[in-house]
Parts: C-alpha cells; structure tokens; sequence
C-alpha cells in the first residue's frame, strides 16, 4: 500500500482541480479576450483591461486564506492536545507532562553535549566540520566521528584532530545505520541531561552560539526533547547556488515565522535528549513503523524527516530556535540537484506513507497536497501561455496580470530579503525562479511514478555524486 | 510584431474552453497570490493569553522559581 501513497496525493490534488474547473465551467466565464486599441505618439498599443470578476478574486483570496488559517489552526491544537496530555497516556512517552513527572525533583547535572558525525569517505570536509565545533562559544563535552565504510583517511584525520573515531561493522543501512550503531554504543552511558548532537559531515556550525543556544534551551525546559537547526546554502555554484540559497533562505524564515515550529529537525544539525532517542527506539514495532529497537529508520530514505515524525507523534516538544544556523553543502549540478531532491521527495512521501494520516502527519500530507496542486497550477498557466503565444497576431498588454506580477515579484523579494542583493535579484526578475520551481514540481511528479511502478530508490552519496559527474 | 495565427488561428481566444483555462489559471493564481500577501505580511498573533506563568519550574534544576 505504501508505494501508492503518492497515486493518493495526485488523486486528491487532481479531484480539487476538478471541481475548481467544473465550478468555472458552468459559471460561463467571460471572455478573456477583448483587446482594446490605443495609439500613443503614432505607436499602436494593445490592451485589454480584463481581469477575473470580483466574485471570482474573492473567492479565491478567501479559499487560500481559508486552506491556510485551517491547516495553521490544526496544527497549533495537535501542539497543544500534546502539551496537555494526562501523564499516564501510554502512546504519547514523550508528551511534557509524562516527562515532567518522570523528571520532577530529580537533577541530572547540567545539559552536556556530545556531537555525533556520522562521516562516509568525507576527509574533504571533517576538519572543517570539527573546526565548527570547537570554536563554539560552548565547544560540547565531547566528538564522536562515526566513520561508517570508508575508504578514504577520514577516521585518521579525525583521530589525530583529537577526537573520538567509531568505526562501524558491516553496517548496510546507510548513515542511518552507521547512526544506530554508534547510539547503540553511546547511549547507555547517557543522563538525561546529556544531550547528543547529530551533525553532518558536509556541514559547518554558522552561529557560535548554537550549542549554547541548544543548552540554554534544555536547561529551561526538561520536556524539550530536541533543538533543530535551522540551514543555510554554502556560498559559491553560481546561479545553480543562488537558487538553492533562496529556497533554503525562504525556509529558514518560514520558521522563523512559526515561531521555531520545526518541520524538520535536520540531519545537517540537531541536539537531541536521551530520552526521546531511547523513546524511539523502545516504540519502533508498535508507535512507530520501523525495526524494535533502532533509533533511525533504515528504511528511510529521508531518516531526519523520520525522526521528526517519529518525536512528534511520540508527543516531544522540539523547536528551531533562530540562533542555531549551519552551513551546507549545496548541489553543484542540476543533475546532482535532480537526485538529491528525488530523494527528498521520495523519502517524505514514503515516511508519510508509513505513518499514515495522523494528527501529527496532517499537516505534512496537505503540504504535499500543497505541492501537488502547484504542479497542476503552474502546467495549466504554462499551457494558457503557450496558447495564447501561438494564436495571438499582435502583443497585448494586460494591466491587471501586470500588477499581480508586481506583487508576486515584491512577495519573492522581501521573503530573500535577508539573504543580500544577489538573492533580491535573482528573485525580483520572477521568471528564473518560476523554471527552478518547475524543476522541482517536475521531481515531485518523478518521485511518485517511480514510487508507484516500485522503481528502487536510490541513496546518493553526495561524495561519491561528484566523483560520478567528474569521471 | 509577431505574424497571426503562427500555430493556431486567433478563434481559439475566443473559444469556451480557453475562457474556462483563463479562468482556471486566475483562481489558481489568486489563491498562490492569496499566500504570496500573508507571506509578505508580518504574523498575526493572538493576544497573550496569560501563558506564560506555570504550576511549577520546568527548569532541570529543581529548586527553581517556577
């Protein structure tokens, strides 16, 4: 059942099409083509002032705000049924109260961090990677590199930086296995308040603040089981770059906006508690699709976006708090861009899938909703486009699609506004943006048929990506 | 200036089904300009609601002032 969970989604974006048309079909829509003449100093110029009906503008603002407002508003009651679940509530082990009650009177000692790196042949960025840790305000208690199958000398490099190197053993289930190794080690040695930080390899720390920010976070509040952080795009790839930059800074202030509501806790950099790991590896088999035992999902192709999923539906609090930023790795190719998002599309879908719709899901499934009818607005906008480019005699001027552009355009704008010149740029002149967008909504629909017709899914190493594209 | 009818003749702008498409596109993009607006708009946020003294501390230290 779970590879036709992406066959779902389409029907039910495709069936909110519909009726969208079926209604405009049977309301006799005026005619969109009635260009006016107007001749300025000897040039001609067409127009036509035509825009939808009020009735039609209206509606439509107000669904959007209605479908908005609703999922924001479902959203914010799962949060709080969660924060107000009784103690003895058996399916939620990490809802606050049940972990207040488990923790209240006791001290544990002050919030530790221990940083994990899971690392598969990355002796180009460890150093760097470390380097990040170190110079934090608050460097944590301890560094564990996980040096999972590698054949290049990224355990000898972490060693002789000074920290501790975990070598698998005949690990196949990814960073994700190489990760519940190394947690299957580390853990039982654990507090409550010894936190673990599960980091990329590709990554670096962007703020110096951001474990101590986490600390401070943990110390305040014993029932936060986990701090995500929130990711910015490596300068440099250009206008492949840039576009990838706007995306992650569009995102980053989204959740700024929801106040650090996560969406994802990232693997580029999250702090964990114990006892939200342990929590999950206690429910998989029975809360929580997945293998008893295992922290990380092996089957996830997208295993933070798992965890996530797995804390929250457990009851957890987590937050992204603005402080925490990283720096990643960004695709240097459309090709390499094409297999990351792939992978990232896929995963999602697939972890939905296996949770299910939930209260906690919910918000994640209309997400994708969201993305499916994208797909279906932007191909319908380019096929109206392309027609009226083939059967148009003469340029016509629109004012009212003149003046949505603006807006568009000042909406793409101040959402990268943060984000310097370059990005504004890039983003004011709409269009490249709109193909970058294409791409992806391209991927969304690939992922699915691949999904559907069973096609293997395939986990690129970002590493070995590169080596492919320069051979 | 672009010559008529390059693919397809002019009537098709006329047709039914091209206003049902143009009519399509505007709802569709309406409801993404709806989002775009709230998007560019600060946060409406609910006036507080009392929240923030609680029972008891959630500090780790247990001695805390709530």
């Amino acid at each position: 059942m779970r590879r036709f969970a992406g066959v779902a989604i389409m029907i039910v974006t495709a069936a909110m099409a519909l009726t969208v048309w079926a209604v405009l079909a049977a309301t006799e829509p005026r005619p969109d083509w009635e260009p006016q003449r107007l001749v300025i100093g000897g040039w001609e110029v067409r127009y036509d002032v035509n825009g939808p009906t009020i009735g039609l503008v209206v509606a439509a603002l107000l669904l959007a705000l209605a479908a908005g407002a609703g999922i924001a508003i479902f959203e914010d009651r799962v949060h709080t049924a969660h924060r107000r679940t009784h103690p003895r509530v058996e399916r939620r082990p990490l809802a606050p109260r049940r972990v207040m009650e488990r923790t209240r009177g006791v001290y544990a000692g002050e919030v530790t961090v221990t940083a994990v790196i899971p690392a598969h042949d990355e002796e180009a960025h460890i150093l760097a990677t470390i380097g990040s840790l170190r110079a934090q305000s608050t460097p944590p208690e301890r560094i564990v590199v996980v040096a999972d199958n590698c054949t290049d000398n990224t355990a000898a490099l972490a060693r002789a930086a000074g920290v501790e190197v975990f070598e698998t053993a005949g690990n196949t289930g990814r960073k994700a296995g190489a990760l519940n190794q190394a947690l299957a080690w580390l853990l039982p040695g654990l507090g409550d308040n010894d936190a673990v930080m599960v980091m990329d390899a590709d990554t670096v720390l962007a703020s110096p603040a951001f474990i101590e920010t986490a600390r401070a976070r943990m110390t305040a509040d014993r029932a936060l089981m986990a701090v995500g952080g929130i990711f910015h795009g490596e300068p440099g790839h250009g206008l492949l770059g840039q576009f990838q930059r706007n995306e992650y800074t569009r995102y980053a202030r989204e959740i700024e906006r929801r106040r650090g509501r996560v969406f994802v806790l990232t693997g580029t950099a999250s702090v964990f508690r114990p006892a939200a790991l342990r929590a999950v590896a206690a429910s998989r088999g029975t809360l929580l699709p997945g293998v008893p035992g295992d922290v990380y999902d092996t089957i996830a192709l997208t295993e933070d976006n798992e965890i996530t999923l797995a804390i929250k539906t457990l009851g957890g609090l987590v937050v992204s708090p603005r402080e925490c930023t990283v720096v990643t790795e960004l695709m240097p190719t459309w090709r390499l861009l094409w297999r990351q998002r792939l992978r990232w599309q896929r995963g999602a879908i697939e972890n939905l899938a296996s949770y299910g719709v939930t209260p906690t899901t919910v918000r994640y499934w209309a997400q994708q909703i969201g993305i499916g009818y994208s797909v279906i607005a932007l191909t319908s906008y380019l096929v109206l486009m392309a027609i009226m480019l083939l059967a148009i005699d003469q340029w016509v001027w629109y004012p009212f699609w003149l003046g949505l552009g603006t807006l568009f355009a000042v909406e793409r704008v101040v959402t990268v506004r943060a984000a310097g010149w370059r990005a504004r740029l890039l983003a004011v002149l709409i269009i490249p943006e709109l193909i970058y967008d294409l791409t992806i909504d391209i991927v969304f629909v690939k992922g699915i048929v691949d999904m559907t017709v069973g096609r293997r899914a395939t986990w690129h190493h970002v590493g070995a990506e590169r080596a492919a594209v320069r051979t | 200036m672009i010559p008529a009818g390059i693919l397809l003749p002019v009537e098709v702008l006329h047709s039914h089904g091209y206003a049902v498409l143009a009519s399509f596109v505007a709802v569709n993009t309406m409801l993404f300009l709806g989002l775009a607006i709230a998007k560019t708009l600060p946060v409406p946020r609910l006036r507080w609601r009392g929240g923030t003294r609680r029972g008891e501390t959630r500090s780790i230290h247990p001695d805390e002032p709530a």
